[in-house]
């Protein structure tokens, strides 16, 4: 848990933090809407104090009830993981902006989540599927898409086919989505 | 193929023209459908003297089911557009579906050539989840058959590049060292390649006799034998001269392309997870960070091939003081067989022979975790692909490939 970090971050970006700043073991979390994302990257890569070089990873996370964008940065000025969050997208049209501008390898990773969660990145240029056929309809990583032999959680016992994107989601008490607290 | 006069082709079921009735090709060039996206009508659209080139999925140098669609100019490779997902399982999937203790087997399978890298990054993210101290005899454990498969790992690469080059006889004596010291893992774990060793506050097993005499025995004449296999090949002016200059990348473009692992090293940036964010006992043990390719050009493929051996000797170094500092005690911690962690989100990242590979993972309180994701660090190296192949000829776009060092099984996940 490095103070000094936290005391940086909220100093540089007061406005943009949603919620106060969580830290744990050798990580600490900063969340942030959608909206804010550019600006808060290019602060945390840009500053010197900062200096947030190498992207570690980028995930998508669907909460049963919103989406998510996770980011893991680097920096060589503190001994923390950096995760960002970008939290509170809707389910029905998840948007957040690309982050290929500034570093153009996160273009697969955003191609992945794209074909994992449906989350459009605005701005990537070559937002296709990377690992599903093209005509593929489902978000596979979404929590409303079953496992056919997930009987233990999918209402009607298994029987309900993963290719059924328009279906509608059935919320029996003896098999709810599964959620987290975001 | 003109057939002879007076022969009905169409006669004979041996004629091959009658397989060939109909669609011939699986994998079309160009997609059956309009284009999706910007850059994909800009590749899918030829000029003048160009044409498409499919290379894979079954092509043997492209380490498994990669498939690239090469844009050609004569012998000149315009672009190119790579083709994933023939070996996707859909782990992250099974991973939310599956308890703790099963995900260890459920991730050994991605690279397959380095298997405990893909067990330790889970396993420590658990352990932060459910607070757990590992025992130091376990973290020493740990590290040792870690750094000996990377020694395999990169052994392997080392044949491996030849034998992308054409040259057959040095992944013979490749596999020849490998298999030593797999036979000594599979000792130690009772598998030969998806070991399925670590625990989550632990490993399986403690060290036994048969393990620690194979490592003595293979430790003694290690660095000669690695010397030995640098000769074979370092000396050969064909293999020098097809990987000098070809492909060379820079340090700012490395960082923001995400590259991590020797890639990154070999273009001059210093940046190892061991180091750059210690983990396990690292601390304790002294080796360094082979860096080459540092000046404003960057490293070629023969940076990246001459990098990862010289992080064999680093890896032997690292070895001998885990054999000489190696704690008593036991080797798991006390932990109860249903685990239920908190709910909680925790990262965790190792240095595996190709990169950063770190999982992050997010409890909700129940036995299965609710979201597990993998980075892999050959998914993002890959990338790099479509930058160091243009303007290349299509020869050398394997010089390039294999000195990223990919493993499919990781990539498509």
């Amino acid at each position: 848990m490095d103070r000094v970090l936290k005391a940086r971050l909220e100093a540089r970006l007061a406005d943009h933090l949603a919620r106060p700043i969580r830290q744990r073991h050798d990580q600490t979390e900063i969340r942030i809407r959608p909206a804010d994302l550019l600006e808060v990257m290019r602060a945390l890569h840009d500053d010197p104090d900062l200096d947030f070089a190498i992207i570690a990873d980028l995930a998508g996370v669907d909460t049963g009830t919103t989406m998510q964008v996770v980011y893991h940065l680097w920096s060589a000025t503190t001994p923390d993981w950096l995760r960002v969050i970008a939290e509170g997208m809707p389910r029905e049209d998840p948007r957040i902006p690309s982050l290929t501008g500034l570093w153009p390898g996160a273009e697969w990773m955003e191609r992945e989540t794209y074909d994992m969660f449906g989350i459009i990145f605005e701005g990537n240029r070559d937002l296709r599927r990377i690992y599903m056929p093209p005509d593929y309809a489902s978000f596979p990583l979404r929590k409303d898409f079953y496992l056919p032999d997930d009987a233990a959680r999918s209402p009607g016992g298994g029987a309900r086919h993963v290719e059924q994107p328009n279906a509608p989601v059935v919320t029996s008490p003896r098999a709810p989505r599964r959620t987290v607290r975001a | 193929m003109t057939a002879p006069a007076g022969v009905d082709h169409h006669a004979s079921e041996d004629d091959p023209r009658i397989m060939l009735d109909g669609q011939i090709g699986q994998y079309e060039q160009v997609p059956p459908y309009p284009p999706r996206t910007e850059r994909e009508a800009e590749f899918y659209s030829l000029r003048d003297g160009e044409m498409f080139l499919n290379m894979g999925p079954q092509h043997p140098s492209t380490h498994g089911v990669l498939r690239i669609v090469l844009k050609i100019n004569g012998e000149n490779v315009v672009d190119l557009d790579p083709v994933l997902g023939y070996l996707h399982r859909g782990v992250e999937k099974l991973c939310e579906n599956s308890d703790y203790h099963h995900i260890i087997s459920q991730l050994d399978p991605l690279e397959y050539v380095s298997s405990l890298f893909m067990e330790w990054a889970p396993v420590m993210s658990f352990e932060k989840l459910l607070d757990v101290q590992v025992p130091r005899r376990a973290e020493y454990i740990r590290v040792l058959s870690g750094e000996l498969l990377r020694v395999a790992s990169h052994v392997l690469f080392q044949g491996w590049m030849a034998l992308d080059l054409g040259g057959l006889a040095p992944i013979l004596y490749s596999f020849i060292e490998r298999d030593e010291i797999v036979e000594m893992l599979a000792a130690l774990t009772g598998q030969r390649m998806l070991f399925n060793y670590f625990r989550i506050g632990g490993v399986n097993g403690d060290l036994n006799h048969e393990f620690m005499s194979r490592l003595g025995d293979w430790m003694s004449r290690a660095l000669v034998q690695h010397e030995a296999n640098i000769g074979l090949l370092n000396e050969n002016e064909i293999f020098i001269r097809r990987m000098r200059d070809i492909g060379r990348l820079d340090a700012e473009t490395a960082k923001r392309m995400g590259v991590t692992g020797p890639n990154i090293r070999a273009a001059g940036v210093p940046f190892d997870v061991r180091r750059a964010h210690p983990y396990s006992v690292y601390p304790e043990l002294e080796f360094d960070i082979p860096v080459r390719g540092a000046g404003p050009l960057g490293g070629d493929s023969l940076d990246r091939y001459l990098l990862r051996l010289d992080e064999v000797r680093q890896s032997i170094r690292i070895i001998d003081q885990c054999l000489h500092q190696m704690p008593d005690g036991p080797v798991m911690a006390r932990l109860p067989r249903l685990l239920r962690p908190r709910p909680g989100r925790a990262w965790a990242a190792v240095e595996s022979p190709r990169g950063l590979f770190g999982t992050y993972a997010i409890s909700d309180g129940t036995d299965q975790p609710f979201r597990l994701k993998i980075h892999d660090p050959s998914f993002v190296n890959m990338q790099l692909v479509g930058l160091l192949m243009k303007n290349n000829l299509i020869a050398d776009t394997m010089a390039v490939m294999a000195s990223l060092d990919p493993v499919m099984g990781g990539i498509d996940k």
